[in-house]
């Protein structure tokens, strides 16, 4: 990356404020994710236009849209929570699961939106009490930010090509 | 032959011809699982090995695994695909080392670079005369018998398959020549297909509870409530299993088509239930596109042993290929498909209705989970049985999906492979 790149999509390269706003969008939405709180998560996107996509990178590379979750409109997005909170619900066997994220990339797209990367690590802890890593990635993100943030889009991109198991809860 | 593969023998199976049980044992002892990479997988059967428009390409080339054996798939200059185990011949490194890729044609191992071309032969050895007269091979050292271990394969219709069993019968054979359960591979495959992504999980069970799990249509509509809710696939629906060469098999449906008198005898069971009045805000998500193939049918189950699912549920359509990995655990590679002559829209219809199915699928996800829960379960229970008997005690074909009847198809041919 050249140095003029570098400074261009630095945290920096955008305001104290819009940086704290998108950083509070960020603790909500995992800590939304950690409480097994979908109405939560939900709320993360901007009501009037937003999408979710959650895809390994094995896909990203090759340019292939195939996801694990793949939500391309609001509507989907409302879906998904009725699907996990109501009608699988007592099927399948919760995981606690825990999110560490670092921001590493942000940019002004004009007007209100914003672009940000953002890297995640996400443990989860089965009901033996044993504690694994579920996947490794990097958020690809556009986020409206007017005095409060919200996801426009969310490309959560897995490094981790093989999942355990199953995935119940979006990343 | 390895004295390690005589283990399963001692089970509590039932009388010989009996599939209507198994002994436990079975799913969690390594000397069954040694027994049947042995038998099973480096034996009489065909395995599949991936999409043929995987490797495009002459010098293209994908790695993957016949049982949890490491091969490799390439195309060569002469148009064919060849398969060989991924075993260098001078000292056993992996020679190809990414999951897939492309080559001038010359394979070339790492450690000391022997290199081979696409169909297997050894064609470079460095050093082979020895240097400033110093060392090399010796002079009866024949390069054309030092070839990697060859697999046979063949290209079923955009499929491939591979054996390490050279007298094997054809692939057509194989599914059932004329078989209904061949006839569903051939609609499946009747055009060009392009692969539209993959995905991978991980699943902590031996590949036969998921073996199982593919031939089952009786926990497709109890385990499954989203395909219960809206109605895609329930027990109550026209559809049935048909068998060929015992333990391939197929489970067909057709939705919309509930008989009334077993609906209500669903809700009757008081089952775990499903509320019937459910919508969603997008319905576009389930309304799709009728008719791709000019029938009824929305939910096609191939299952193909011992490795392959082949599957179109609504308009996904996607192969799964399971490889065992030791006696408890096994990863399940999904790769999803169209057609090359998809328009733009059937191609998001499809994207979109991938949400169903794969690791976090509406509708597969669970099936993961119930494997994980049998293994968890059986750890101390070798002589147990479990029971197979809905819908009967032979493998037959039905004209209903109330029954276990292919997953006693899959026991009898299991057992004759493992001559148990
Ligand atoms: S092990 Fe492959 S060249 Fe030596
Ligand atoms: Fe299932």
């Amino acid at each position: 990356m050249s140095d003029q790149v570098r400074s261009d999509t630095r945290l920096s390269s955008v305001s104290r404020d819009v940086r704290d706003q998108i950083a509070d969008l960020q603790a909500d939405y995992i800590a939304a994710l950690d409480s097994q709180d979908m109405k939560g998560w939900l709320a993360s996107f901007d009501e009037n236009n937003s999408s979710y996509f959650c895809r390994s990178k094995e896909n990203e590379d090759e340019g292939l849209e195939v996801g694990y979750m793949f939500d391309d409109c609001h509507e989907r997005i409302c879906d998904r929570v009725k699907f996990v909170d109501e009608i699988w619900a007592g099927t399948f066997e919760e995981y606690q699961t825990r999110h560490f994220l670092q921001p590493t990339r942000c940019k002004s797209l004009g007007e209100d939106l914003y672009s940000a990367q953002t890297n995640f690590t996400v443990m989860y802890t089965d009901d033996a009490g044993i504690t694994k890593v579920l996947a490794s990635g990097c958020y690809d993100d556009e986020i409206v930010v007017n005095g409060v943030a919200r996801l426009r889009s969310r490309k959560a991109v897995l490094d981790t090509n093989v999942v355990p198991r199953y995935m119940v809860y979006p990343i | 032959m390895d004295a390690r593969v005589t283990g399963g023998m001692d089970l509590n199976w039932p009388e010989p011809g009996v599939c209507d049980a198994v002994p436990y044992g079975v799913f969690n002892e390594r000397e069954v699982y040694d027994r049947e990479m042995e038998r099973i997988y480096q034996g009489p059967t065909w395995n599949f090995l991936g999409l043929a428009v995987e490797v495009p390409n002459a010098g293209d080339y994908k790695s993957t695994f016949i049982g949890d054996i490491p091969v490799v798939m390439t195309r060569d200059d002469d148009g064919n695909i060849y398969a060989w185990e991924n075993r260098c011949a001078h000292r056993g490194a992996l020679v190809i080392r990414d999951s897939c890729g492309s080559s001038d044609g010359s394979h070339t191992c790492v450690y000391h670079q022997w290199s081979f071309n696409n169909k297997g032969d050894l064609i470079g050895v460095p050093f082979r005369r020895g240097l400033g007269g110093n060392g090399g091979m010796p002079d009866d050292f024949d390069m054309k018998e030092n070839p990697v271990r060859k697999i046979r394969t063949e290209d079923y219709k955009g499929a491939v398959f591979g054996t390490f069993d050279w007298d094997m019968e054809d692939v057509d054979s194989y599914l059932g020549g004329d078989s209904v359960v061949n006839g569903h591979v051939k609609r499946i495959f009747n055009r060009p297909v392009k692969v539209l992504g993959h995905a991978r999980q991980y699943i902590d069970s031996n590949w036969k509870f998921y073996a199982e799990n593919t031939k089952d249509p009786y926990h497709a509509s109890l385990l499954h409530l989203f395909h219960m809710t809206f109605g895609l696939y329930r027990s109550s629906q026209t559809g049935g299993v048909r068998l060929s060469n015992d333990w391939n098999s197929v489970l067909f449906s057709e939705s919309g088509t509930d008989d009334e008198k077993a609906m209500e005898e669903i809700d009757d069971a008081h089952l775990r239930t499903f509320q019937s009045d459910y919508s969603l805000e997008d319905m576009s998500l389930l309304a799709g596109r009728a008719g791709e193939w000019n029938d009824n049918t929305t939910l096609v189950i191939l299952s193909i042993m011992p490795s392959l699912v082949i599957q179109q549920i609504q308009n996904t359509l996607a192969v799964r290929q399971i490889l065992p990995k030791s006696e408890s655990e096994f990863e399940l590679v999904w790769t999803f498909f169209g057609y090359e002559d998809d328009d733009e829209e059937l191609t998001n219809i499809r994207l979109k209705q991938i949400n169903l199915i794969g690791p976090a699928g509406m509708i597969s996800m669970e099936d993961g989970e119930s494997s994980v829960i049998c293994q968890q379960a059986i750890s101390r229970s070798r002589n147990a049985r479990n029971v197979l008997q809905m819908g009967g005690r032979t493998p037959e074909d039905q004209d209903h999906l109330v029954t276990e009847s292919t997953i006693r198809g899959f026991w009898k041919k299991y057992r004759e492979l493992m001559a148990y």
